[in-house]
């Protein structure tokens, strides 16, 4: 599924003295298959962005639309399974006394059969390697296990699109890293992601294109080498290495973007066996 | 994204309301409140209501901070002036369509009750407006202060209102962003009968309730590495001083008080 | 001060009711004015360790002295002089106004008003946050009100700081905002900083490592952090530039710069091996 803004505009509490706005005329393509990065500081419009991808908020202007349609005339409850959308801190919304039970909280809204709903848990549960964890109180996991049941909780919907608001903030870099993992796993199994994160390092380790917000509009967007490379202030630690190396004249270097072509890149400017 | 100013909360303008002692304010605010139960005519209210717009207009209060207080109250003003003056069957005959009646004496009271309890919220308002809520419960602790003889735990009960005033915004963000969370999961909190939307909240209540916990253990620990210990030698930041116009403004109180119970 | 270990713990060792021991037979010793790292696997023990120094905790056996106090004794005495910053500001600030809430150590000690009301002023001073007494704490961000808690501990003028995760939560700007003020504080203060984030104890004095209750190291950070195996068996990522300069089989790196210095002393050195 692909998903559109359009000169997006929202202003929160519109015509009150505390009418602010959030985003600007934004306009964005999301692609089906692909991982979408979205970086921009506090109160670059970020989580409000997001929220319009699956109509929790209203553009104030523009359209939102869904493979061409538009989605304000779309049944919400249908576009919001078809596109999950997973909050900052999703374990603060954990209420079932087991983890099973909590993921099985919305694809039994959704009306399917008990063993449909068993299905979705178990897959859901599986592929952010939480399933040991079914029987268990989601209040007595660690942070990195609540937050992993929590993401499941909405991949059991079974949405097209995943979008994560910052996945991994608030967690050690361990839980961080298995994160990155599930987006490279869901990317494999077809799910569209769409990941916003204050952290460069992981967006550039999993977009395939990324967005640049600022003060409510689109700064930049394109390949992950593209936008780094053209403004390297706020880049990956990667981007910097690369950069670093580059103004020494080292040739060879290209414009390693992930860990592992940094590494490869980094190995053939030492020349010589490394 | 926009912190939402609730209903009855501090508005930091200068007036000379907010510059006095809070001790002054809880005092005559309760002095009206009493006083307005023993109010009985119309003269008594019209020097009530007269006091209150006076303070409201002395306030500098915008006076849409008092029209959202009064939103929420004006149902039950609306049915209490409903029932007196289609129920209470006093006094000469006014009106009569079918068994309809309404007699002079349920109009009355009809208009009296309502102006009791349209005062009584504007005044409850006043104080909030003008007082910041630190020094709210600074001035509850000093005026229950003398019950500690009486083990009354005053320190405490002024630490909870701080802490509770502190934690409301918190808290209610918290609400807000677990239902979004919840909606994005197929939530509904806005379809079936009473017994579907009560159970629909349990996704909600359920985890604001073990979040509201989680913070207390934490502020309990942070405020104890604070070294707090309860209110003994405690000194505190901010100074009650009862002057002379605290004085004046309590006399006056009293004054428009005795004027209207027995006017 | 009479006494140079500001922090000093012998055996101590701590269960919680019903577990498998928090902590067991810890001995370590604080210098004043040592900035010293705690890094380790969640459940290592290494906010346990935080609350044992602090009196919020009891030990069950060994000693502990604080600022040359027993914090079991006398947590009142070690409280003044050992402030805690903890993870989530947000639990930790009491009051409805940020001048209130920095004021709330120096209320519990008594400090005379006209004096409370100067060291209020200039812990918010310190803290780059002038202009914010009347603000709430709601409105704040991440970073504002971590430092509006540091500036309610610097109020009360410890000399110890007990970080606890202090960055945990917040973004890279809110951190970059705490980290600097913190480093303002060094020398000056006897610092114990727990963190998961290896990069922020890069120019500590020293770093302890505690897994599953025991300090299973203690040494200077480039000497744990180039020690691969030790990283690997107590669950520690190394940041991507030390962690480059590892897989290439560089050196200890801290900086973008350091590790292209180092890459290119290297590719000198092959092109001159390949030369000869």
């Amino acid at each position: 599924m692909k998903i559109e803004l359009r000169d997006v505009r929202h202003v929160y509490s519109p015509g009150t003295p505390f009418a602010v706005e959030a985003l600007g005329g934004v306009s964005l393509t999301v692609e089906p298959g692909e991982v979408l990065g979205v970086i921009g500081g506090t109160g670059s419009g970020k989580s409000t962005l997001v929220q319009h991808l699956n109509l929790l908020l209203l553009p104030t202007s523009g359209q939102v639309l869904v493979d061409g349609a538009d989605a304000l005339s779309m049944d919400r409850t249908a576009l919001r399974r078809r596109v999950g959308l997973v909050f900052q801190t999703p374990e603060q919304g954990l209420f079932a006394p087991t983890v099973e039970e909590d993921v099985a909280f919305a694809p039994r809204r959704l009306g399917l059969d008990e063993g449909e709903v068993r299905e979705r848990v178990r897959e859901a549960l599986g592929l952010l390697d939480a399933g040991h964890l079914a029987g268990r109180s989601p209040f007595a996991l660690s942070g990195g296990e609540r937050r992993r049941v929590a993401i499941a909780g909405v991949l059991a919907m079974g949405p097209e699109v995943l979008v994560l608001d910052e996945p991994t903030a608030g967690l050690d870099p361990t839980a961080r890293g298995d994160l990155i993992g599930l987006v490279v796993r869901l990317k494999a199994s077809g799910v569209t992601v769409v990941i916003v994160s204050h952290d460069l390092d992981e967006v550039a380790e999993v977009a395939d294109r990324v967005c640049v917000l600022g003060g409510g509009a689109v700064r930049a967007i394109g390949t992950p080498a593209d936008v780094f490379y053209a403004d390297t202030s706020p880049a990956p630690t990667t981007v910097r290495v690369a950069a670093a190396v580059g103004e020494r004249r080292l040739p060879g270097l290209g414009r390693p973007v992930r860990y592992g072509e940094t590494l490869a890149a980094l190995r053939s400017a030492m020349g010589g066996t490394g | 994204m926009t912190a939402v100013r609730g209903v009855g909360q501090f508005y930091p303008v200068g007036s000379p309301l907010h510059e006095l002692d809070p001790r002054a304010k809880v005092v005559a605010t309760a002095l009206l409140v009493v006083g307005l139960f023993f109010v009985d005519s119309a003269a008594g209210f019209a020097v009530a209501g007269t006091a209150a717009a006076l303070l409201v207009a002395v306030s500098r209060v915008p006076l849409r901070v008092f029209l959202g207080l009064l939103r929420p109250v004006a149902f039950i003003v609306a049915l209490t002036f409903f029932f007196q003056v289609f129920f209470l069957r006093e006094g000469p005959t006014l009106f009569r369509w079918g068994f309809v009646e309404v007699h002079e004496g349920g109009l009355e009271m009809g208009l009296l009750l309502s102006a009791r309890l349209l005062i009584l919220v504007t005044t409850a308002g006043l104080l909030t407006a003008t007082t910041a809520p630190v020094a709210l419960a600074d001035g509850i602790e000093d005026l229950l202060s003398p019950l500690k003889r009486l083990r009354f735990p005053a320190h405490e009960v002024a630490m909870m209102m701080t802490i509770a005033l502190r934690f409301i915004p918190t808290l209610g963000e918290e609400a807000q962003k677990i239902s979004r969370a919840q909606a994005a999961r197929g939530a509904d909190f806005t379809s079936g009968g009473l017994l579907a939307r009560a159970r629909a909240l349990v996704p909600i209540l359920v985890p604001l309730t073990i979040g509201a916990f989680r913070r207390a253990d934490e502020l309990a620990e942070a405020m104890e590495s604070r070294g707090y210990r309860g209110g003994q030698g405690r000194v505190r930041y901010r100074e009650l001083r009862f002057r002379t116009r605290d004085a004046l403004a309590l006399v006056l109180t009293v004054l428009v008080v005795l004027a209207a119970v027995l006017l | 001060m009479a006494d140079p270990a500001s922090i000093s713990c012998e055996h101590l060792t701590y269960s919680y009711p019903g577990a498998a021991p928090a902590l067991s037979g810890i001995t370590l010793e604080v210098r004043a004015g040592e900035y010293v790292g705690v890094v380790g696997p969640n459940g290592g023990g290494k906010s346990t360790l935080v609350r044992l120094l602090n009196g919020l905790l009891v030990a069950d056996s060994g000693h502990v002295r604080v600022a040359g106090f027993d914090p079991a004794a006398e947590p009142f005495e070690v409280r003044r002089r050992a402030g805690v910053l903890f993870q989530n500001p947000d639990n930790g600030l009491v009051a409805p106004f940020v001048e209130d809430d920095v004021a709330f150590g120096l209320e519990n000690l008594g400090v005379e008003r006209v004096e409370m009301r100067e060291r209020v002023r200039e812990a918010i001073r310190s803290v780059g946050l002038t202009g914010y007494e009347r603000r709430e704490p709601h409105t704040l961000s991440g970073g504002e009100k971590q430092r509006v808690a540091l500036a309610g501990l610097l109020a009360v003028g410890p000399e110890i700081l007990l970080l606890d995760e202090p960055t945990a939560m917040l973004d890279p700007a809110g951190r970059g905002e705490v980290l600097g003020r913190v480093r303002e504080l060094r020398g000056s203060r006897t610092v114990l900083h727990v963190t998961h984030h290896l990069e922020e104890l890069f120019d500590a004095d020293r770093v302890l490592v505690l897994n599953g209750g025991r300090l299973v190291a203690a040494a200077a950070p480039e000497a744990l952090f180039s020690d691969a195996d030790l990283l690997r068996e107590n669950r520690l990522v190394l940041p991507t530039v030390p962690r480059l300069a590892s897989d290439l089989g560089l050196p200890f790196c801290r900086t973008p710069e350091e590790l292209a210095a180092a890459v290119e002393r290297r590719s000198r050195d092959n092109s001159g091996v390949e030369a000869r």
